[in-house]
């Protein structure tokens, strides 16, 4: 099971991103029987990036590896992770707009991935794609996040657009992490 | 395609088809015209008689509509097997649209339609179709038809309410619709239906042999309405006997599975629940839900709700059980939801449902939840694979009518009419609140509607909506995102598209735009991908192909022979342009915009220079400030390498290129460099391709401003004119120019601003010559960049400039130097530089000079982007760059100025000189410290211009740090003369301006001859000759003079090297005595000519009117040299004694001492108390010395003197055995008090003798030989003689003053001082006699004083005289 964290910064920037796979077993998701026995239908190049686009790499991998933790492999599903993460940005932005809360919890749903979202009050956003429900470690996680990302922004040279490339930092993340996640 | 409506599950689908030679505009005319009629109230339907036939016919009275919807394309035939299960996905009715003006062609219309509904291929759909064919009257045509066309309707053009009848006509084609609805029920009713209704999860209709035969025969019969004739589509499956028709059917089964006949045994069994269930109604061994529910899905097409409704509950009582039924209960539950929308249409009001504490549609949603949820869990568990696009097409088209529900009432600002109206018919672009969208066909027939991201709605808007209705975005798209999954992938392409398609539109409408851009990835990759595969599948003979272009010849061509000649297909470009629109979209919500670099068509190039002056400062500006970035680095070179992937495929290889560039523009900071390099391949490629394919459109020059400096190279020295008033030349001929060696290049002022302002003057340019520029260009990519041209771009005069291919050095700044010719003289303006990349477009860059107000403007506007950075105002899509940029901009109004440039002046036409040869080797010269030699240098005129003018002027290596002595003016004024003296009076090189000619004809040579001056510390010198052609022709006389004209100059350097080899030093100059000058005549009486000559020197008349001058000269060279001393007097009486020399040879290392005998001189008093002069003509000399007056007469005097001596005493030296000879100066000596004393003639020359009186007679006392010393007698009165002559020029009273040592042993008589001499006239003497007696043996000195006393100093004697007695002999 895996997680995947972005730190975005309020141009929508990724200033550190860690992926994350739980020791947790991954539970039980309810796939669609749809989503089995998918076709292999085209080959061009462009059917591919449909393919990994609407979730049927990863759905097809699962089927083969049998729900084991390596799911997440080639570039392409990165990219597809990153689009996600991206394109829940629009209603992370949407529901912070509205409320002032900062952990929005499974704020989106998109393919297989659940999104949560913690916003500072900079406007920084983590984004953390999940797949199972974890509400409370998930909260825990990002304040341990946040506490984290604020003593980074103490560093006078650290604007809200660097890129966050501490070694401390990552460790301390990698930790949370496992911890909670 | 049209997004499915909410309400399409009761619409009747009616198929339009264009039939014969009918024009496109004319059929869409009609087509509107009958697509208007949206719905048919039941009560205008005709009833149908027969019992059979009436079952779903309307009730007389009936309220409510049947819908109608218009398609023009049968659905796919992979649908077929949902025609049961969904009788509303597919065509009821066929209505033909005919033109037709002469009678004659009806046959041929009706023969086309036939034909044309044959090759729909409808008769394999389960539900028969009802046909019509309307013929459309054209130009009075007066078709009388009759019944001899079954089938066909024509409609006259005379006909005035043409919609009440067409409306008409389509009531009689529900009824017929209707009507058939019950032969199908009545079909499947029987036991036998029912099984193949159970048979599988989608079944269909058995075979027509299969089928119960007492249906058949009422088929012909069916036409009662004589106006409608309804043309059945089954009379194909049933009159044409089994065999014909159950093969295709059956092969068409065995081809994807195991056939039904089969099967259907096998399958039975599979279901249980019904094989327990008796039937109570028709005996049938299944379960009757899906009966039921076909059954409400007719009357929900009926227009009869609560039919429906009682079937639908029915239905779905039955399903709950079953597990095979899922989607069964799900389309059940889905037809249930859409009744209450369209009774709520029909009563078009919204207080239908009253319930307060809910909204009206939470039930329907309620449905849809569970529908979709059921049908996500449906299991093909034994089913072919068949099912699974099937499913996943209704799974998708639930969740879609799913959220459409909530779209349009969130859209529609609530529950009402307007909402109902858009579940009922959206129209065409359901999800535009407003009508900004921009929608365009693809070659595939599909709509690609585009929110234009600028017009999009306000959050505000958005929000608006949701507060009204109690609805949010989160909400919808939620919904929204459950279509998406995997099983996307199981949807035929069409579907896909089309679902693909209407989620992109729902998202943009939300405002959801990242989503959009994710969601029209997809639906690129769908289209791509189909335009790929077809391409690949048709090969080369495709005739409409879109996007092909030219393809190598493929092998299947005949006509061709293989892989040499490409065939060009001709290309269809409708689609490309929408696929490209998607793509900028996408990229723009990634904040890439992928058009900053922009295609010109070539044709169309105007002016563009005018508005790129603004537009460069833009840009220097966003380059040279920091930016944050915006977006997701990875996903942004992602979407790029799509996009031109996209574009390639098209394939558009002008897009390719602008795609390329821009990105490699735009995000070239966080590229990697192969990406870059990869990018930057591709755009290359591209354009090749573009270009020989002829495209006419190009990108224009992408890579930012290259230019960063420009700089035109001063010309060569000996080129650089130098520009001169005029009037300079009258002056220059009778000046010498001394001044200017003397002080350099003094400025008077100490600012001056004139020479700051001339600090930057333009630089010259000479007409027809060469000049060069150095550009310095810079490369912020990590690739060469490549220019196919560079070139100067300039104004004002016209100048031969050729442009340069060149490749820039990755990452570098790379200086360029261009060459250029002036044609015209004038004024020339560079601009900057026109670059053009290969198989771009040139585009102009400017490089004005910045002024000081623009600086600032400049720098007060990148501090305010600078304060920003790092600063986010904007979150998320507002901060996309260009956005900000508009924001920021709005509030900074610049102010537009003149720019300037860099400016050269080009002047006319210019002579050049060259040195032809020297006579010097290597330039270099050797002399003795004070010797003379001559340069010869040989000028030769090189051009075609006659030299008019030459001047010669000098420099060398001492006169740079006089001149830095004499400006620091820390020197005595003693010594400042003799510096300025040095510079002046004894320069390096001389010229002798008058003798030369000053005239080189083109081709001709001109000698000149400077003379050298040896002098030490002289290391160095230059010869600069400054010439002209000042007398030009001018062609015209209107043409005024210039007042200026322009010099060249050539310089010559010379190494000099001095060798000092004669020293001077300790001057003397001492009285002359009597004694000396006896010494020098007689000690040696050698008859040499050297002894002669030496008695010659010494010989004078008069010794007081002589001192003695004396120098010691050193040699320190190597070699002796014979020393020369000279006097030379001017006015004096004896000439033969005023010119005389001395000559010594001074060996090597020895040291001579020199001395000449001189007169004395007197000079003036107003001579002497002239201020030293200064030679230059210096304002402002403040003299600097606090002597007192006293001193500074002394120093005048003594500079003064020092004058004359060195007038009258002249050193050379000559080399011994040698040539060579120079001056011996001696301007190094100082003179002190006592040598003044000694060169100047006394005022009072005093002359005393001692005379000893024999018989009144004076007799002189006698005088030793040398005559320097008396011998007076001891204890005797001598007289003591002192005559005091006035030498002054002025009357003197004198008075004179004796001193007699030891005065003890003299016995005088009368006084000793104050002897008075009375007033004597210039040249006057007096006499007076002291009588002085000696009184013991040894020597006395006896000395005079003269003190005058009618002079203003009488402090100091104006004369002396001494006298020494020796007394010897012995007392006795």
């Amino acid at each position: 099971m895996s997680h995947h964290l972005y730190l975005l910064s309020p141009s929508d920037t990724p200033l550190y991103s860690l992926t994350h796979y739980s020791s947790k077993p991954a539970q039980t998701t309810t796939t669609s029987p749809l989503a089995s026995n998918l076709p292999s239908w085209s080959t061009s190049a462009f059917a591919g990036t449909l393919t990994a686009l609407s979730g049927a790499t990863s759905a097809t991998q699962a089927h083969h590896v049998q729900g084991g933790t390596v799911r997440i492999g080639g570039g392409q599903d990165r990219h597809v992770i990153q689009m996600i993460a991206n394109a829940s940005l629009d209603v992370v932005e949407e529901v912070v707009r509205k409320d002032n809360m900062m952990y929005l919890k499974s704020v989106d749903k998109f393919n297989e991935w659940t999104v949560s979202a913690f916003v500072t009050p900079g406007n920084m956003k983590f984004v953390l794609l999940h797949e199972a429900r974890n509400d409370d470690g998930i909260k825990s996680f990002f304040h341990e996040v946040w506490e984290l990302y604020v003593k980074t922004m103490l560093n006078p040279f650290h604007t809200a657009h660097t890129p966050i490339r501490s070694p401390v930092f990552d460790a301390r993340v990698r930790a949370s992490a496992k911890k909670y996640l | 395609m049209d997004p499915p409506a909410f309400a399409s599950l009761a619409h009747v689908r009616i198929i339009l088809l264009p039939v014969g030679n009918i024009r496109r505009s004319t059929f869409d005319q009609w087509a509107s015209e009958v697509r208007s009629i949206e719905s048919i109230p039941l009560g205008d339907i005709p009833a149908e008689s027969k019992d059979e036939r009436a079952r779903f016919m309307p009730s007389p009275l009936a309220s409510g509509h049947v819908h109608l919807s218009y398609q023009s394309h049968p659905p796919a035939a992979a649908h077929n097997a949902l025609a049961l299960f969904r009788p509303s996905d597919f065509p009821l009715g066929l209505v033909g649209i005919a033109s037709c003006s002469h009678a004659d062609s009806l046959p041929t219309i009706q023969a086309s339609f036939k034909s044309a509904v044959k090759d729909m291929s409808l008769h394999k759909a389960a539900f028969p179709v009802s046909q019509n064919c309307f013929v459309f009257e054209e130009h009075d045509a007066n078709l009388d038809l009759g019944d001899k066309f079954p089938g066909l309707v024509v409609i006259p053009s005379m006909m005035a309410n043409k919609h009440v009848h067409i409306s008409t006509l389509l009531a009689g084609l529900c009824s017929h619709i209707l009507g058939d609805f019950a032969t199908v029920m009545q079909s499947l009713e029987s036991p036998l239906g029912n099984e193949y209704l159970n048979a599988s999860l989608f079944p269909s209709l058995p075979s027509a042999s299969e089928m119960p035969r007492s249906l058949d025969p009422e088929i012909p019969q069916r036409d009662s309405l004589p106006p409608l004739p309804s043309y059945n589509s089954q009379p194909d499956l049933s009159t044409n006997g089994s065999a014909r028709s159950k093969t295709p059917a059956a092969s068409k089964r065995m081809s994807t599975g195991p056939g039904l006949v089969p099967s259907r045994t096998a399958s039975l069994p599979t279901t249980p629940v019904t094989a327990k269930k008796r039937p109570n109604l028709l005996g049938a061994a299944s379960s009757h839900g899906r009966l039921f529910k076909v059954l409400a899905d007719l009357f929900l097409l009926a227009g009869r709700h609560a039919d429906s409704q009682i079937w639908y509950s029915e239905a779905i009582a039955l399903f709950k059980g079953s597990p095979h039924d899922t989607s069964w209960h799900a389309a059940a539950l889905e037809g249930l939801a859409t009744i209450p929308v369209i009774e709520a249409w029909s009563s078009g009001s919204a207080t239908a449902n009253g319930a307060d504490e809910k909204e009206p549609w939470q039930d329907i949603v309620d449905k849809l939840t569970q529908a979709t949820a059921l049908y996500h869990k449906s299991t093909p568990n034994s089913e072919h694979e068949r099912t699974y696009p099937l499913l996943a097409y209704l799974y998708s088209q639930s969740v879609i009518r799913h959220t459409s529900l909530l779209f349009a009432v969130w859209s529609a600002k609530g529950w009402g009419p307007h909402a109902f109206g858009k579940l009922i018919q959206p129209g065409t672009t359901p999800y535009l609140p407003s009508s900004t969208a921009s929608s365009s066909t693809d070659h595939n027939g599909v709509t690609i509607t585009v929110v234009n991201g600028r017009t999009k709605a306000s959050y505000a808007e958005l929000e608006r909506l949701t507060t009204i209705t109690g609805i949010t975005r989160t909400q919808i798209a939620t919904t929204l995102s459950q279509v998406h999954g995997p099983w996307l992938l199981h949807l035929a392409a069409r579907e896909r598209i089309g679902i693909l398609q209407t989620v992109a539109g729902m998202f943009g409408a939300l405002g959801y735009l990242r989503k959009e851009a994710y969601i029209l990835r997809e639906l690129l990759g769908s289209i791509m991908d189909l335009i790929v595969c077809g391409r690949e599948e048709s090969g080369g003979a495709r005739p409409n192909g879109a996007g092909l272009g030219i393809r190598g010849a493929p092998v299947g061509n005949a006509s061709t022979t293989a892989g040499t000649v490409g065939v060009r297909e001709n290309p269809r470009l409708e689609g490309n342009e929408s696929m490209l629109r998607i793509i900028k979209h996408i990229c723009r919500v990634h904040g890439v915009d992928i058009e900053s670099v922009k295609l010109v068509d070539i044709g169309a190039i105007a002016a563009t220079s005018n508005g790129d002056a603004a537009d460069d400062a833009e840009e220097e500006d966003l380059d040279d400030s920091p930016q944050d970035p915006f977006g997701w680095p990875e996903l942004q070179i992602g979407i790029i390498r799509e996009a031109i992937a996209v574009a390639e495929a098209l394939p558009d290889y002008p897009s390719v290129a602008q795609f390329s560039l821009s990105s490699l523009k735009s995000l070239h900071p966080v590229m990697s460099h192969s990406d870059q390099v990869h990018l930057y391949h591709t755009a290359t490629r591209a354009l090749t391709t573009a270009i020989r394919r002829g495209d006419r459109r190009t990108v224009e020059y992408w890579a930012g401003k290259p230019i960063v400096s420009i700089e035109v190279l001063s010309l060569p020295l000996i080129r650089l004119p130098i520009e001169k008033p005029l009037s300079l030349l009258a002056k220059a001929n009778d000046q010498s120019g001394v001044d200017t060696i003397l002080t350099g290049v003094k400025d008077p002022f100490l600012y001056n601003p004139r020479k700051v302002a001339s600090g930057q003057t333009q630089s010259i340019l000479v007409q027809n010559e060469r000049f060069e520029v150095v550009m310095t260009l810079r490369n912020p990519f990590v690739f060469d960049l490549q220019l196919e041209s560079l070139a100067l771009s300039t104004s004002g005069v016209r100048i031969e400039s050729e442009a340069m291919p060149i490749t820039i050095p990755a990452n570098t700044y790379h200086p360029v130097t261009m060459t250029g010719k002036a044609a015209e003289p004038g004024t020339l303006t560079i601009r900057g530089c026109v670059v053009q990349a290969p198989g771009g477009l040139p585009r102009e860059y400017i490089l004005p000079l910045s002024t000081e107000e623009e600086e600032e403007t400049r720098s007060r506007r990148r501090s305010a982007i600078e304060s920003e950075v790092g600063r986010a105002k904007y979150a998320g899509l507002e901060s996309r760059p260009w956005k900000r940029m508009s924001k920021r901009d709005s509030k900074q109004v610049s102010k537009k100025q003149p720019l300037r440039f860099l400016e050269c002046k080009v002047v006319p036409e210019q002579p050049l000189l060259r040195i032809r040869r020297t006579s010097l080797t290597h330039a270099a010269v050797m002399l003795y410290n004070g010797e003379t030699s001559t340069i010869r240098l040989t000028l030769e005129n090189v051009s075609s211009l006659t030299i008019d003018f030459v001047r010669i002027t000098f420099d060398d290596s001492t006169i740079a740090p006089a001149q830095q002595i004499l400006a620091e003016g820390e020197l005595s004024v003693f010594e400042t003369y003799e510096t300025e003296y040095d510079l002046i009076h004894r320069p390096v090189f001389t010229w002798d301006a008058g003798r030369e000619a000053s005239r080189v004809d083109p081709g001709e040579k001109a000698s000149v001859a400077v003379k050298c001056f040896g002098k030490v510390g002289c290391t160095s010198g230059a010869i600069h000759v400054s010439y002209a052609y000042i007398n030009r022709h001018h062609e015209t006389l209107k043409e005024k003079p210039p007042d200026v004209f322009h010099t060249r100059q050539l310089s010559y350097p010379v190494v000099v090297t001095v060798y000092h080899m004669l020293e001077c030093h300790s001057m003397d100059i001492s009285p002359y005595s009597r004694i000396t000058a006896f010494a020098s005549t007689t000690e040696e009486d050698d008859d040499s000519p050297a002894g002669k000559a030496r008695r010659a020197l010494f010989d004078v008349e008069d010794v007081a009117d002589w001192c003695l001058f004396s120098v010691d000269v050193r040699n320190t060279y190597g070699s002796p040299f014979e020393v020369t001393f000279e006097r030379r007097m001017h006015n004096h009486r004896a000439m033969t004694t005023a010119h005389m020399t001395t000559t010594v040879l001074v060996p090597p290392g020895s040291t001579t001492r020199i001395v000449l005998p001189i007169r004395k001189i007197l000079l003036t008093e107003e001579q002497t108390s002239k201020p030293i002069p200064t030679l230059s003509d210096r304002q402002f000399v403040v003299v600097k010395s606090n002597l007192s007056s006293a001193e500074e007469k002394a120093q005048r005097e003594l500079f003064w003197y020092r004058e004359e001596l060195f007038k009258t005493v002249q050193g050379r030296w000559r080399e011994t055995g040698g040539m060579r000879s120079g001056e011996l100066s001696l301007r190094q000596q100082r003179m002190t008090q006592p040598m003044l004393e000694a060169l100047r003639t006394e005022t009072a020359r005093v002359q005393m003798s001692l005379v000893r009186y024999e018989d009144e007679v004076a007799m002189p006392v006698d005088v030793d030989p040398s005559g320097s010393k008396y011998l007076p007698p001891p204890n005797e009165f001598v007289y003591m003689r002192t005559k005091v002559t006035n030498l002054a020029p002025a009357e003197l009273v004198l008075v004179a003053n004796l001193a007699l040592e030891p005065a003890q042993h003299t016995i005088y008589q009368g006084v000793l001082t104050g002897i008075p001499m009375g007033r004597l006239a210039p040249g006057e003497s007096y006499e007076t006699e002291l009588p002085v007696a000696f009184l013991s043996r040894g020597r006395f000195d006896v000395s005079a004083e003269i003190r005058a006393l009618n002079v203003s100093d009488t402090t100091s004697p104006v004369g002396r005289g001494d006298l020494r007695a020796v007394v010897e002999a012995d007392f006795s």
